[in-house]
């Protein structure tokens, strides 16, 4: 078997192919035998290990770039939510303020859209449009680092809220946004308290977190009428009724205008038509029945 | 750095144990380049010392196994391919030849070594034990069983 063995393993022979090639790979390895000093194995693992330093830095950074918002929105009725938006217009954080808040967080399934289909999913979703449908108010806040993308925000936020009524947009900086997180409120929430608190240094931010941002826009507008203007340009809401039921007393003209002069002036508080938008929708609801059935009845 | 001229004495003596050894590790023509470069520019970087020409023979085999051994580490490899493949000039083996390599290379890798170094190269078992860093009896153990797997794929009687 040894004899056989050797026989055969003395056939393998390394071609002269072979033998060349190598001396080629060595002479250009070597540079030329000395001519150059590189030590090619070395340099070869130091680009592996360069390579694979640049891929974890730039998924690092890729990582970084994506999950770190740039602009934050605030939401805030009384549950407040702040979503965070990344440089790339995507929604990658849903942060609810308070117990509600993050309850209403949770029901929420926004997180990795466009901050448009978001705002959009967030007005359509029932919780919240209960909320507006009981007449609460709901404010948008926009603050960003980089102003162009929380202008393109704000500007997009203002087209969603068009169609709904009494949502507000507002910018923010975002120094301002640090201080309402350090007091425990939302964005847009700590914005109109602090016009409280410059009209009564009494209240505190405590106070504020149980209220719903209705209960604040009253009270801003009890303390100070004007003030309540400068939160979203212009903001009124009037309260009264009057629904003249008529019954005008037709006092035999057949013409009978009804003339249904209800008590009820409307005393809309806010009365809004400081800067526009604001609609004060007084009517009066006077009951007054005017008797004498004559044969008009008022219009 | 060892010189142009030494490089050269190195490929003319050892080329074809490298490749031997090559050989009976691997399976196609540009692994074994990748060998070839690889030792031989060991060898020329390397600051080594030899004694003699077995001590260099020696080191060369060792280096050479090594290098097998890294290169199939490295990637995932099926373990038994038919000899064309591992041959560039198959048309010199004979039939007995090839059923000799065959056998050899149906062997686990690790008897190839031993089997390679005590049969071909002529090592005893102190020194296979030196070159592969084994334990003597473990090498004995290795060459006992390999021959016993020879004998029953080739049937043949055995002289060692």
């Amino acid at each position: 078997m040894r004899d056989e063995l050797k026989t055969a393993l003395d056939k393998v022979t390394a071609d002269d192919a072979l033998r060349q090639s190598t001396r080629a790979f060595l002479a250009r390895q070597t540079g030329d035998f000395g001519a150059a000093k590189t030590r090619p194995h070395t340099a070869r693992r130091f680009a592996a290990a360069f390579a694979c330093l640049a891929l974890v830095v730039a998924g690092g950074t890729g990582y970084w770039a994506y999950f770190s918002p740039t602009c934050a929105i605030s939401i805030d009725i009384n549950p407040s939510v702040e979503l965070g938006v990344n440089r790339f217009d995507k929604v990658v954080s849903v942060e609810g303020i308070g117990d509600d808040g993050e309850a209403l967080a949770e029901t929420l399934d926004i997180r990795f859209l466009d901050y448009a289909d978001a705002l959009d999913a967030l007005l359509a979703d029932p919780t919240v449009e209960g909320y507006l449908s009981q007449d609460e108010v709901l404010s948008i806040a926009v603050a960003g680092e980089n102003e162009a993308q929380a202008d393109a925000i704000l500007a997009q936020a203002e087209t969603c809220a068009a169609g709904t009524r009494n949502v507000y947009c507002h910018a923010a900086d975002s120094a301002e946004l640090e201080h309402a997180h350090e007091a425990g409120l939302s964005f847009g929430k700590y914005q109109t308290f602090l016009i409280l608190q410059s009209l009564d240094p009494s209240v505190t931010a405590e106070d504020v977190q149980e209220l719903t941002m209705r209960e604040l826009h009253d009270r801003i507008a009890a303390l100070d009428p004007d003030a309540a203007l400068t939160l979203s340009g212009g903001y009124g809401h009037g309260s009264g009724a009057g629904n003249s039921y008529g019954a005008g007393n037709g006092t035999g003209t057949p013409s009978g205008n009804g003339a249904g002069n209800g008590n009820g002036t409307g005393q809309g508080a806010g009365a809004g038509n400081g800067a526009g938008n604001g609609a004060g929708s007084g009517s009066g609801n006077g009951n007054g029945s005017g008797n004498s059935h004559g044969h008009h009845g008022g219009h | 750095m060892r010189s142009e001229q030494e490089a050269n004495r190195a490929i003319e003596r050892y080329a074809d144990t490298v490749r031997r050894i090559c050989m009976i590790h691997l399976k196609n023509h540009s692994d074994t380049e990748d060998i070839f470069q690889n030792v031989f520019l060991k060898y020329v970087l390397s600051t080594a010392v030899f004694e003699s020409e077995e001590h260099e023979k020696a080191w060369f085999i060792r280096v050479t196994i090594n290098a097998c051994r890294d290169l199939l580490k490295s990637f995932f490899r099926s373990r038994t391919v038919s000899l064309d493949t591992l041959l560039d000039q198959p048309a010199d083996l004979t039939e007995t030849d090839r059923t000799v390599l065959d056998a050899v290379l149906a062997l686990p890798p690790k008897y190839r070594d031993v089997v390679y170094l005590h049969y071909y190269e002529g090592y005893t078992a102190p020194q296979i034990g030196q070159i592969l860093k084994k334990n003597v009896n473990t090498v004995y153990t290795l060459l006992n069983r390999a021959k016993q797997a020879l004998r029953e794929t080739l049937g043949g009687d055995d002289d060692a």
